[in-house]
This record gives structure tokens, C-alpha cells and sequence, in this order.
């Protein structure tokens, strides 16, 4: 079975019988993309919400405003049908609430702006595990579209 | 009578340091303060002999609390000590008011030595 | 500023050397805090790495660690974090209280906090006694986590939108322990105009 990893910044697409695996999401925010139907996902581990005036080309997943239509596009090549797209998301975490600056929470930050955009994109958003002050590990299965969750010292749980 | 040291310091661990340090070496521990605006208070409150005084903390660093200490009790006596040795910062909190400055990670001698001078 | 062409041989030169005078007397400092325990200190590099990549920095992204992270300010600006895996930071604070520690609780958290506080405090001391900089490093922020989760936290916190991220990084040993901590220095754009200019009479990307 093909086990894909996305790192931070990220995005990748597969179909068929796969894992796409995230670890280590803090602020960060991952966003899984899936047709269950015809066994295609995405994942994106977006790390802040806007990319301003810097638009990057080769790392569209960093950002939230570039990640969702780049993983949409790359969904639909794949295979996916649009109408049948679902969103799963988990991560924004605040990690460090007592920090200098920490009033500018990325985390929250994040997950606002990715609610935004795949409304904008239409993909329902169906399932979420977000903010808290604790990271996680993300397991997309691609055949039938569950999402595992993670986090240190606790025990798995569906998304 | 043994003299009276307010312990200032946002760390849990190096109150508790510093409180066994000198409780060993004949001074009383007359109260703790986690951060700045907790100093001042404290200080009105206890009237200690001394003072050791962290300069990085929360709500109120170090150097401000010693002016409003000084401003209050012109004769309090803060040893500050601080891992931020640079040389901006210990003229800055020597001419607010503080006796002495130790940078840490300090020996304890360094510790008892300094407030021998200061409240002796 | 932070990008891989922007930097001359001759500026990563003075990073490096800056990297290792800080980690030098970081060194120090928890070398005494540990009751003269000899550390060494691997020499310290300034990678110029994207953003995936930076993971690789920290020894994999689901390792759990102690990550302590403060921010510099005063006349430049910086996202410093010292970093450990958890089970050297029991040893740390093993070494600390002189008897086997287990778990995490409060009062190791503090003193972890504390040891973070001084070395990265005692790194900016050098670089200011070699700048003049006057380096203001706030108070510590502690969380234990995955690896990946804290320094990805940290990287967000510094708001870095480059494709390319400078980080300046120092790795300890200590002798005869599992001890290895991290520091872990990004700087802001005006803390490389600053040192440059002051130290190579230059303006930053020249």
C-alpha cells in the first residue's frame, strides 16, 4: 500500500488504496480533500493563512488562500468529481498561548481562513478536530475516506 | 535576626533555588513574587531587607518594578538576578536603583556574597 | 533577506561565526548549570532550507520534545527556540536536582523553562557584547509535543512567507549522558541589516 507523507507546506494527491499521512501539526492546519466514490484524496498542511503579496508557485500548499484551490485542482485531475468532494480538517492549534505575541493566534487564524476558502470553493466541510494546545497526527485512508486523528497521549480517534 | 529577602523570579524552579540557597546561609525568605506588578506589591506588603530581582517576566519586567520599589521606599535594596547580562541592560537596571547585578547561572556564593554586601 | 541568493559567502561566514560565539557562551552557561558537566558542542550551521525541509532540523517531525521559544527584540528582531527531545530533557533536569527524574511534572517544567530562559539569554549576551545590539529575549513560552507541532508553531509565530528560511543551529552533548538540546535562531530581516552593517560595514544583500 502507497503511504504518502506531506510535510509542512505540502500538498499531495493519491487514488486507489493509499495513506496519506501527516505528523506534527501545531498552528499548522491539515485539510483532507476526499471522493470516496472514486477513491481519490488530498492533503494539504497549511501553515499560515494568507499569502499576501508573496504567491508561491512550487509551494502553493503553505498557505491557505493558495492551498485549497491548488488541492482542488489537483484533486479533479485526478479523478474526483466535484459534487462529490468532502472536506476534513485538524490542526490550529495554539501552542504556545503564553508566548510574546501569542494574542496573534495562528492557529485560530488559520482554521478561520480555511473554512473560508473551501466555502468559497463549495466542498462541504464535513468532519473537524481543530485549536486546543496540542499537535497532532493526521491519517487520511484513501479507499473509503476515514480520517484518523492523533495526539501525544491520547488514543486515535475517527474523524 | 536573620534578614528579610523578597525572592522575585517568574520560574517556580529558581524561587525555589534561590530559597534554598539562602535559607542555608542564615536568611529568611520572607515572601515570593512570580512577576513584576507581584513584586511591587509584595514589597509594600512585606517590607523585606532585600530583594533579588529576575529582569525578563511577565505582566512587569524587572527594571520597572525597582523604579517603583525605589520610587516607594527610596532606601530598598534589589540585587538583580538575571540571565541577561548584556551591558545596555546592567547599566540600565544599576542606574534605576539596583546594588548589584548577577548574571545567571550563578555560583550560590555568588548569590550570599552580594547580599551580604547590600544588607549588611 | 532570507532567501538562498541573498547571502554572500562572506555574510553566512559572520552568521556561522556569530552562531558559534552565542552557542559558545550558551555552552557555558549550561555547562555550569549542570555543575560543570563538560558539553560539547557540535558547530554550529546556518541552513538555508524551504519550509518542508526545515523539519529535517529537528530530527523528524514525531519525535516528542520540550521546546522552549522566545523572542528577541530590542534593536533586531529573532524566533529563537531550544529544543530537546524528552527523554534528554529528564536527564537534564535528572542533573539538575541530582536524582533520577521520571515525569514532566510543574517543577521540572519550570526548571526546564529556567534552562531555557539562560542558555538562549546567555547566547544573546555574546552576541550583543559583540554587536553593541542591545538583544531583548522575551519571557520563555514552554510546550511538549511533537517535534513537527512545536517548531512548526515556532515557524508560524515568525510569520515567515519566504520560500527560503535562514535558521542558525547549535546542537550540545553532554558527556556521558543521552543529553542532546538544540538552539535554534531565525532571524528577522533588520537583525541581518543590523549585523552586517555593523560588522562588515555593508548593507544587507549587497
Amino acid at each position: 500500500m502507497t503511504e504518502l507523507f506531506v510535510n509542512m507546506g505540502e500538498l499531495k494527491v493519491l487514488e486507489g488504496n493509499g495513506r496519506l499521512i501527516t505528523v506534527g501539526l501545531g498552528s499548522c492546519v491539515g485539510v483532507a480533500l476526499l471522493d470516496v466514490q472514486n477513491k481519490v484524496a488530498g492533503l494539504a498542511h497549511v501553515f499560515l493563512a494568507n499569502s499576501g503579496n508573496h504567491k508561491p508557485s512550487d509551494q502553493p500548499g503553505k498557505f491557505a488562500d493558495t492551498a485549497i484551490p491548488a488541492l482542488l485542482d489537483s484533486v479533479l485531475k485526478k479523478g474526483a468529481r466535484r459534487y462529490q468532494l468532502k472536506a476534513k480538517i485538524a490542526g490550529g492549534a495554539h501552542l504556545f498561548p503564553t508566548a510574546a505575541g501569542a494574542s496573534l493566534n495562528v492557529g485560530k487564524q488559520n482554521v478561520e481562513a480555511v473554512r473560508r476558502h473551501l466555502r468559497e470553493v463549495g466542498v462541504p466541510l464535513v468532519a473537524e478536530d481543530v485549536e486546543g494546545s496540542y499537535g497532532r497526527k493526521l491519517v487520511v485512508n484513501v479507499d473509503d475516506g476515514t480520517v484518523i486523528v492523533q495526539a501525544i497521549g491520547q488514543s486515535a480517534r475517527e474523524l | 535576626m536573620a534578614k528579610r529577602v523578597l525572592v522575585v523570579d517568574d520560574t517556580a524552579f529558581m524561587r525555589m533555588s534561590l530559597r534554598n540557597v539562602l535559607e542555608k546561609n542564615g536568611y529568611e525568605v520572607a515572601g515570593e513574587a512570580a512577576d513584576g506588578e507581584e513584586a511591587v506589591a509584595k514589597y509594600q506588603e512585606l517590607k523585606p531587607d532585600v530583594v533579588t530581582m529576575d529582569i525578563t517576566m511577565p505582566k512587569k519586567d524587572g527594571i520597572t518594578a525597582i523604579k517603583e520599589i525605589l520610587a516607594d521606599d527610596p532606601g530598598a535594596k534589589v540585587v538583580v538576578c538575571s540571565a541577561m547580562g548584556q551591558k545596555p541592560m546592567v547599566i540600565e537596571a544599576l542606574s534605576a536603583g539596583a546594588k548589584d547585578f548577577l548574571v545567571k547561572p550563578f555560583q550560590p556564593e555568588r548569590v550570599i556574597e552580594a547580599l551580604n554586601k547590600v544588607a549588611g | 533577506m532570507r532567501s538562498r541568493d541573498e547571502l554572500t559567502p562572506m555574510q553566512q561566514d559572520l552568521l556561522r561565526e556569530l552562531g558559534n560565539i552565542g552557542a559558545g557562551n550558551a555552552t557555558s552557561a549550561l555547562s555550569t548549570l549542570l555543575g560543570d558537566k563538560r558539553l560539547d558542542m557540535v558547530v554550529p550551521e546556518v541552513v538555508v532550507c524551504s519550509l518542508p525541509d526545515t523539519m529535517g532540523l529537528v530530527g523528524g517531525p514525531e519525535m516528542v520534545v520540550v521546546g522552549i521559544y522566545i523572542t528577541m527584540s530590542g534593536d533586531a528582531d529573532g524566533h529563537i527556540a531550544f529544543m530537546l527531545p524528552k527523554d534528554s530533557a529528564l536527564s537534564l533536569v535528572g542533573i539538575l536536582v541530582g536524582m533520577p527524574v521520571e515525569e514532566l511534572d510543574e517543577m521540572a517544567l519550570s526548571a526546564l523553562q529556567e534552562v531555557g530562559n539562560i542558555v538562549v539569554a546567555s547566547y544573546l549576551n555574546a552576541l550583543s557584547d559583540m554587536t553593541g545590539l542591545k538583544l531583548v529575549p522575551s519571557v520563555p513560552a514552554l510546550a511538549v509535543d511533537m517535534a513537527g507541532a512545536v517548531w512548526g508553531a515556532i515557524l508560524a509565530g515568525a510569520q515567515i512567507t519566504e520560500d527560503f528560511i535562514t535558521v542558525i543551529k547549535a546542537a550540545f552533548q553532554v558527556d556521558g549522558t543521552s543529553l542532546d538540546a538544540l538552539i535554534m535562531m531565525i532571524p528577522e530581516a533588520d537583525y541581518f541589516e543590523r549585523i552586517f552593517s555593523i560588522l562588515l560595514g555593508t548593507e544587507a544583500g549587497e
